[in-house]
Parts: C-alpha cells; structure tokens; sequence
C-alpha cells in the first residue's frame, strides 16, 4: 500500500458512519461518530466515480475554503478522507438550521434573539471576507445552528475568492430570493457587498417570519424588490442602467420600512436599510454592520444557549422572557404567521452558471431529516 | 503584507503578544513550509521506501530479478520533476489559463512528490492531472475533453484516474499562496513611495515577476513566505528599490532573509539539462514499480487479490444483513419472495464503501 493510501486509511478508521440522514444528487450524508471519542459528526459521502469531469466543482469549493476557515461562526470541516471512489468529507454535526427555526411556528423570537443571530452570521460572514472569501449562497437554510446554539456558515459549494480586477465572475449565484439586484441585472464584477444584500434579507425574514423578497422569476425578483425599497434612481445608484441585463421594471414608490416592520427600533431600521442600499460599493460591510449602534444598543443579544430551538419545547422561563423585554420594548415579539400557500415555497437549490458557463452542480445536504435529532 | 522573518530559522520564536496573521492560520503555513534538511529528509526516506517495495515487488515476482536493476536516487526524481515542471507554463499559453492556474499547478506537482515517487507515478501524468485540477481549484474549470483533445496521445482517463490520487497526496488542501501575488503588493506599496524613480518602475517590476516565475522552479515556496520570494524576487530586478521598501516597513531585517532565496533563484532555476533528463527517464523504464504499470503481470495480480479481498467483504456484509433481516422477520423461513430480500441485501450494500 502506498504511503498516501496508508494515510488515507488511517484517517477513514478514525470516522464511523451510522445511519443516512439526507440524500441528494451528488450526494449522501451520513450521521456518524469519531471512533475514538464518540463525537456526532456529520459525513457527507460525495460521488466522484459518477462525475464525468472529476471531481465537481462544488465539491472542490467547500473543501478547498472549509480547510482553510476556522472559525466560531463557519462550520468546522473536522477531515476528509476517500473510500472507493467517493469522497468524504466529515463535518461537525450540527442540530439544525436557520430556516427550520423560522417556520417553528410554535417559536417566539424576541427582538435580542433576532440581533444574535444576526451578530453570528456577521461575524461568520466577516471572516470569510477578511479572508477574500465571497459565500454566494447565503440563506437562512445554509445557516446552520450547533447544539449550544451558535450559528454557522455552511455550504460553500458557491464560493469563490475575489476576483483579480478585471476578471468576470458569473452572477447566476445566490439563490433568488437573496440575491442582490446588480447580480440581477448580470453584474459580472461583484464583491463581498451581494453577501451583504442577503444578510439583510435574512435580518428582514427573521423579523418577518416568512421570506421579505419572495420573487417567482428572476423578472419577478427585482419588480418584488423595488415594490418593497423603491425603484432606484440614477442618482441613488449611478450607472445601474447601465448593466448587462438591465431592463426598465416599472416605477415604485419608496415606503417608509417602518410601515412592514412595525416592531423594529431605530437602530434596527437604520442597519436593516443600510444591507439594502442599491449602490454596492455605499452598501455597509459586515466589519462595519458589527460596529453598528444597533448592536450596542439594549437589549443586549441573547446568549446563543438561550435562544428559541427547535426540539425544546418551553426551556425559556416566563420571567425570562419579560425581563428581556422590557429593556427595549419596541413592540411586541414576533410569532411566524401561518404558512403562506404554495408561492412562498422554498427552492432548496439553485442551478447556477460557473465561471466558464457550464453548469455547477450544486449539493443539497441538508434538505432531508438531518434535523431531525 | 508583514514579512515575518524567522520562518526559515529551526530556532522557535519567542512568544509575541500579537494577533495570528492570516497567512499564519492557512493549511500553507501550517503544513507546506520545511527547512532545507527536512526536505532532503523526506526526498530520501520516500526514495528508499520505494526502491525496497519496488526491490521486493520485482523479487516476488522473480527472484533475482532485482539484482541488475539500477533505481533512481532521490535527486534524480527531483531532475524529472522539474523538467515536468517546466512544461506547465507552455500548456498554460497553450490553453490560455492565467498565472494563478500556472503557479498552482506547479505547487501542486512539488507538493505531491513530497508524499509520492515518480517511480510510482510518472511526473508526465501527474503533471497534467495537477494542471487539470489546478483549472478548478483556480475557477478556470475546463470539460475533461476540451482539455486532453489539446494534448497530444492523452485520453481522459490518463488525467482523471490520478486526480483523485492527487488531491488526496495534497490532503485536499487546494488554497496556495502565491508570491506574484505578494509581489504585486510589493509594487503597489513601492509606487506609494515618496522618493521611488517613476521612469524605469515598469521594468523593474517586470523583471521582479520574471524571477517569481523562476523562483517556482526551485524549492524556494516550501521553505520561504510567498512575501519573503517576492522581495528577493524585487531585490534581484532592484536591490536599491528592495531596501527602500523594507526600510520603509521598518523591517531592514528581512534583506539578509531573502538572500538565500536570491541564490536559490539564480542557481536552482535553470531548465535540466534534456540529455540528463533523458538518461533518467530511460532508467525509471526499467525501474517504475510494475504494480502500476497497467496490464503488466505484477498488475494484474495485484488487483485480482484486492478483489478477492472486496467480494469476500461484500459477502461477509451481504450475510450479516441477510441475518438480521430473518431474525427480524417474525415468518422467518417462510419468505415467499426471496427476490425482495436480495434486493434489500444489495441496496444496503450500494450504501456501503
């Protein structure tokens, strides 16, 4: 056996697979345990044998990044290893996601439970960026939540690292509802600035409990968006008409935010609007979103083993739901509405265009009963 | 970029009170940087392990076999690792990939002799799979026919049945720091100095970046900082402009660091000799281990023992799930449909590696 071989195998020893917990195209996901300890991990076994380029890109994208992240806030790839023809990666276990907590409709989410999550993310979101890392798929199904609560960047199948000036990236990234309207008029130099577009969108559906932007095609997309902020002006986003797809979708109104998001403090107005800010280079970054007042201001975010979670049915005491509060009392806290019919269904994955136009097959992990434990 | 300067030094450094730069906290720092001694260590020990498999292989074969059989030294595989080395950039203008596949792909090749012989696997393949994989890693992906219908005698299957080998030589660890990229830094911050001359700036910078190219073919980026070969790299096109910089990153130290790299560049830089390379390749001819060598005798029965070994695996497992699943079944024996049984027998094996 060769010494690469030998290593291999010393590591796959290390990692048991237990039961499937989520199948997609390309791949399965496994629970499994580290031999020696017992810790859950997660193993997501891609198929490399069926690809016929080698091995896929979106596969190559969240290994190269994840071997290179660590961080609090981004989900931790443990070790990768091969079997046969397939290849392993294994990943810390993570209970659940973002996603499933907002359509919880049994949850309460108070105002500090809301500006925690979003500190998680920004601070997940600002490491990739301080690391030339651009995510591209951000969505509260990809923001996975830990046992102990803390929230993690996950599924960096659509990652990239920034471009050199002068080279094109592909703007079929970002999964609709998310994503920024310079991509949706085929802005193909872009940065970390359509990350932050969807951060908003996501601090928006936490409030809101159901999707802010839902559109029903990219056309749709942006008519949705500028129903919602305004048709941008030449002036507030200089140039816009001038990008590659760009074509007129009719004149909106600007509507104060605080007629939708009737419970939202100031604070809270004037960050959420600063992620919706038309021109990408004024949008705020995510170093700047976590020095926002917002975050200073009472209440202070909620401890990460307190938020609402899935599985526990009443761990929050009363008390320490008024106690919360009362230090900030906006409005009262928000409960997910009824679910909305079919239009608002979610699409889990997104087909997208890579950068030399074939197409990036992306990986669905997480849409079966990964959750479920 | 700070330059730090006790990278090359074995002497650890004293505890700082600073925060982890983010060149500190990647898989190149971590786990791609040795010393000059290291390296020649690792080529050894890799060269000798093959030559005794090798060695053993041919004598179970044959005895005696091995006897007139002149192996390949370490510094040998270097020389034809090089010259493989060397052809990467004129693929690269062939296919018209930027720099960063280039330079990527070269580490990549450097890299997976660090866990690999060339007895085992020919520098030729491995070089195409390393730039075929490099595309990706880089977001230049190309079809697999695109790319081997442009390379003469080459069929996909020589690129992809190794990329797999490849990337796990590499431990999966796709991200390279490259020093054009520092140097590009280094220009930038040179042009923002007060007293820098503005007329011949061009082609200092262009000659700096000649030398980076160089510097790829040496072991200068498993020893140095990407930043410290780019300095050289200035330092060789403009040693004046080079102090200057570093005086101005008050770090006047890092000049008697690159030194070193300065004679590396000048020195290991140069394209093999072909009548030497030649004389190498003919030798690994006689010597590539057989058990690789596709449809050889050696091959053959190597894989008709790892079957072996794979189908009595499966059979073990296929009868354990075939237990279970009559101990579970409160008719036992009386299974009327035993086809239902053996496809729930071999869809539990699909799931199994």
């Amino acid at each position: 056996m060769d010494a690469v071989e030998k290593a291999n195998y010393e590591r796959q020893k290390q990692w048991a697979k237990e039961k499937k917990v989520g199948e997609g195209t390309y791949a399965v996901v496994y629970q499994g345990r580290e031999a020696k300890t017992g810790r859950k991990v997660a193993i997501k076994k891609i198929k490399v044998g069926a690809m016929k380029d080698g091995l896929d890109m979106s596969a190559i994208r969240e290994v190269k990044f994840l071997r290179e992240l660590q961080h609090q806030n981004v989900i931790a790839l443990l070790d990768v290893f091969s079997s046969k023809t397939n290849l392993n990666l294994v990943l810390e276990w993570l209970e659940t996601d973002l996603e499933m907590i907002i359509k919880d409709r049994s949850l309460v989410f108070l105002p500090a439970d809301i500006k925690s999550w979003i500190a998680m993310c920004l601070r997940g979101l600002e490491f990739c960026h301080r690391n030339s890392i651009l995510h591209r798929d951000l969505k509260p199904n990809n923001l996975l939540i830990a046992a102990d609560g803390q929230l993690k960047i996950a599924d960096f199948g659509l990652a990239r690292d920034f471009a050199d000036p002068g080279y094109k990236m592909t703007c079929q990234v970002i999964t609709r509802w998310y994503r920024p309207p310079e991509l949706l008029f085929g802005c193909r130099y872009y940065s970390t600035a359509v990350d932050m577009w969807s951060v908003g969108c996501i601090f928006a559906e936490l409030m809101l409990r159901i999707p802010y932007l839902p559109g029903e095609s990219d056309m749709d997309q942006l008519k949705t968006i500028f129903r919602a902020l305004g048709t941008p002006t030449e002036e507030e986003w200089p140039g816009h008409t001038k990008l590659p797809d760009y074509v007129p979708v009719g004149q909106f109104p600007k509507h104060p935010m605080r007629d939708l998001f009737t419970a939202a403090t100031a604070d809270c107005l004037n960050l959420l609007a600063k992620f919706f800010i038309y021109e990408p280079r004024k949008r705020i970054s995510a170093k700047d979103a976590l020095s926002h007042p917002y975050f200073f201001a009472l209440p202070n975010p909620t401890h990460p083993s307190k938020l609402p979670r899935i599985s526990a049915q009443s761990t929050r005491t009363l008390e320490e739901v008024d106690g919360n509060v009362d230090l900030d009392s906006p409005g009262p806290a928000v409960k997910a509405p009824p679910p909305v019919p079919n239009r608002l269904k979610r699409k889990l994955s997104s087909v997208s265009e890579s950068e030399d136009g074939s197409y990036a097959r992306r990986l669905d992990f997480k849409k079966t009963d990964r959750t479920k434990t | 970029m700070p330059v730090p300067t006790d990278v090359s030094s074995e002497t650890p450094e004293p505890p700082r009170k600073r925060q982890r730069t983010l060149y500190e906290a990647s898989t190149q720092y971590r786990n791609w940087r040795f010393s000059t001694a290291q390296l020649s260590r690792i080529r050894a020990s890799l060269n000798e392990a093959a030559v005794a498999a090798i060695r053993n292989t041919f004598e179970a074969d044959l005895p005696g076999s091995s006897s007139d059989i002149s192996f390949l030294n370490a510094d040998e595989e270097c020389l034809l690792v090089k010259l493989y080395a060397t052809k990467i950039p004129q693929l690269c203008a062939h296919f018209g990939f930027p720099e960063e596949v280039e330079a990527t792909a070269i580490s990549y090749l450097k890299r997976f002799y660090l866990k690999n012989t060339v007895m085992d696997w020919h520098p030729k393949n491995v070089m195409l799979t390393a730039l075929f994989l490099a595309a990706k890693t880089s977001n230049q992906p190309i079809p697999i026919d695109a790319y081997t219908s442009r390379i003469p005698k080459t069929s996909p299957s020589d690129v992809l049945d190794l990329e797999f080998l490849v990337a796990q030589s590499l431990g999966f660890e796709f991200t390279i720091w490259h020093s054009y990229r520092a140097l590009w830094g280094i220009w930038l911050d040179i042009q923002s100095l007060p007293d820098h001359p503005k007329d011949s700036i061009a082609e200092i910078y262009n000659t700096a970046k000649s030398h980076a190219r160089a510097a790829r073919l040496t072991d200068a980026e498993l020893i140095y900082t990407p930043s410290q070969i780019a300095l050289a790299a200035f330092s060789l096109a403009s040693p004046n402009l080079a102090a200057l910089w570093a005086h101005a990153k008050s770090s006047d130290s890092v000049l008697q660091v690159i030194e070193p790299i300065k004679q590396m560049i000048l020195q290991d830089s140069r394209t093999p000799d072909v009548e030497a390379v030649r004389n190498v390749d003919r030798r690994l001819k006689l010597c590539k281990n057989p058990e690789k060598v596709v449809g050889s005798r050696v091959y053959l029965a190597k894989k008709a023992e790892e079957e072996k070994v794979a189908a009595a695996k499966r059979a073990k497992k296929a009868e354990e799930i075939r237990k279970t699943m009559e101990e579970n079944d409160p008719f036992g024996e009386h299974i009327a449909d035993k086809k239902k049984l053996d496809d729930a027998v071999n869809r539990a094996l699909e799931d199994d590696d």
